[in-house]
């Protein structure tokens, strides 16, 4: 099949989102996962799949290695391989000695051809390294595993130190050889390679610190560690306070947690205790303290013209569980006969007789459940506070000989 | 001291309550913008401004490494029963975790589940756990998990994932190790200088085979 860049950058494009999807996943992507969580079409599926940007092993997708290949290189992340240098410092070498040979021009050309590549793949390699280091001794969970990277990173860094100097060694050695060749361009180039590799030098020494740095912390947590366990076994033996300074030590310490402190209470300031969340606090408090037989609420709409008028209505709210508890205690009266006899406190003063009506109707619907319903009418006769006689049915709830459990 | 005056950073309150709830600091934490949080405090700048601020209220930001902490100002530390008590039982779960196979270090992911597995195969490990005084029930996974629950409370652990239940060990918990540290066991020479070319001579295999 013919394949021409255009398709593969084409289809690239199109099939980003999967591009992307893989990428990160790495590994272990089933084709109805990927379909699923990209959108792709199967179409585009066989199409990235006849072009080998994709592989298909037993039902899971991954990408080709030299499509990561190349990401890793443009992103500068991924594993480092300091063996490329030395391949292109190999391939700098040949061509140096056919220039040598031959001093015909054409060999020029590739020299600085890998010359300019060297001095791009180093800086790489190195930014490769420091972020390989970083990222393994913040998230390699296995602590072997993370002493081992470490040393391999070492080892690789040692790699990439001694190429620069076989690189520096090579250019100086044939100094006279690449000068005789005249060109501008490769003088040039030597020229920045010379001067980028020095600061590289540098940088690899700072990861050198890195590294001792890190692995200095993992070996001295390890120490630690086994410091504790002498420690334990004096304490399995009931020496901790008398073979050690422990209680000295814990007594020293000062983070607050330690010491009893709380975070500290301040007052609450009374215009919060108007707003809402204040509203909310204050129930919460009167809950706890069972402060409910007066109960203050912030009434909304009572807008009145004088708006320096004050806005809160204090109303005064019977408490009606209280008065239900109350009402359970006798066995005398059924609840209607309760309420018109009932005396109410001072605050909330006389009610009359439509009041005592809802506030009847009110009981009912709010404790429905806590109440026994005898389904029985009775009719009663009262005289009104404007001694008009009214006769009124109501039903016959009578207080139920064992008390009830209190819903809250 | 007008608080205008001193140009606080936007984060103060935030740093405020986490440190003045005696939790500390760490520089790997993420939860809340922790790790933020631990940048604007390591400004030496914002650092002078917030001890100078927090010093009316008698409070005092020590600096740990890559964490930060709350003390009080002229109360010296005191010596509690809980204290003690709490520090025994942070002996006894260091030297848990300093017996397992994969040893728990700063920045490591750990899994209630995997420990627990892990003591139930291992003898020793199981003696250990047992006899730590732990009030939830016998299980060993219900266990561990009090006791990555304690280190969380601490904030010497962070919860990461609730879904797989995989917490991360901050900073702080270096504070831990160094109060390890700090007690010297009589009749044995200090600790000596850590070096690599010095390893422990405990089972630290870097190389197993």
């Amino acid at each position: 099949m013919q394949i021409s860049i255009n398709d593969i950058l084409s289809t690239l494009y199109y099939s980003r989102e999967a591009i992307e999807y893989l990428f990160a996943k790495k590994d272990n992507v089933s084709i109805s996962q990927l379909k699923s969580e990209t959108q792709l079409s199967e179409e585009m599926y066989h199409r990235l799949k006849s072009l080998e940007i994709v592989y298909e092993y037993e039902n899971t997708v991954v990408l080709n290695d030299s499509v990561i290949a190349l990401f890793e290189d443009i992103l500068q992340i991924g594993e480092v391989t300091p063996g490329v240098i030395a391949d292109y410092i190999l391939e700098v070498k040949r061509y140096i000695s056919f220039y040598q040979e031959t001093h015909h021009y054409r060999f020029i050309s590739p020299i600085k051809k890998y010359l300019r590549r060297l001095d791009k793949a180093i800086t790489r390699e190195i930014i490769k390294l420091q972020k390989s280091i970083d990222d393994t001794y913040k998230n390699e969970s296995n602590y072997r595993i993370k002493l081992r990277r470490l040393e391999e990173y070492r080892e690789k860094r040692d790699t990439l130190i001694s190429s620069i100097y076989t690189l520096q060694d090579l250019l100086s050695q044939n100094r006279s050889t690449l000068s005789i060749s005249g060109d501008a361009q490769l003088y040039q180039i030597i020229q920045t390679l010379r001067q980028n590799l020095l600061e590289n030098l540098d940088y690899l020494i700072e990861i050198q610190t890195d590294i001792t740095d890190y692995i200095n912390k993992i070996q001295y947590q390890l120490d630690i560690y086994q410091k504790a366990q002498q420690i334990k076994e004096l304490k399995d033996q009931g020496l901790l306070h008398f073979s050690t300074n422990f209680n000295e030590v814990v007594a020293n310490l000062n983070p607050i947690r330690f010491n009893g402190h709380k975070s500290p209470r301040t007052k609450i300031a009374i215009d919060t205790l108007y707003t809402d969340i204040g509203q909310q606090l204050c129930q919460k408090i009167a809950e706890k303290y069972k402060v409910s037989q007066l109960r203050y609420r912030t009434s909304a709409g009572q807008l009145s013209f004088n708006i320096n008028e004050k806005l809160l209505d204090h109303q005064i709210l019977i408490d009606n569980q209280k008065l239900v508890e109350k009402f359970l205690q006798q066995k005398e009266k059924d609840l209607f006969q309760f309420i018109l006899d009932y005396k109410f406190p001072k605050e909330v003063g006389t009610l009359t007789l439509d009041q005592k009506l809802s506030l009847f109707v009110e009981i009912l619907v709010q404790y429905e459940k806590q109440l026994h319903f005898s389904y029985r009418i009775n009719y009663i006769t009262v005289t009104d506070e404007e001694n008009r006689t009214r006769k009124i049915g109501y039903t016959i709830i009578p207080p139920k000989k064992e008390k009830i459990k209190q819903s809250s | 001291m007008n608080t205008e005056d001193l140009e606080l950073p936007r984060q103060t309150h935030e740093i405020f309550n986490i440190l003045a709830r005696g939790q500390f600091i760490s520089s790997n934490g993420t939860k809340d913008g922790m790790s933020r949080l631990y940048d604007v405090l390591n400004d030496p700048q914002n650092f002078e401004k917030l001890q100078s601020y927090f010093s009316v209220l008698r409070y005092k930001i020590e600096r740990g490494n890559n964490y930060f902490y709350f003390s009080k100002v002229n109360e010296p530390p005191s010596i509690t029963e809980k204290k003690l008590e709490t520090f025994e039982k942070y002996i006894d779960i260091i030297d848990l975790f300093a017996s397992l196979d994969n040893k728990i270090t700063i920045g490591a992911r750990v899994r209630p589940s995997e420990i627990a597995e892990e003591c139930n195969a291992n003898v020793r490990l199981k003696q250990k756990l047992a006899k730590i005084p732990l009030y939830r029930s016998e299980n060993f996974l219900n266990k561990i998990r009090e006791i990555c629950q304690m280190l969380d409370r601490d904030s010497f652990f962070e919860l990461e994932d609730e879904a797989s239940e995989t917490y991360k060990v901050l900073d702080a918990y270096g504070y831990l190790l160094e109060v390890i540290n700090a007690i010297t066991i009589f009749g044995q020479p200090p600790s000596p200088e850590h070096t690599i070319t010095n390893p422990p001579d405990i089972d630290i295999d870097i190389n197993p085979n």
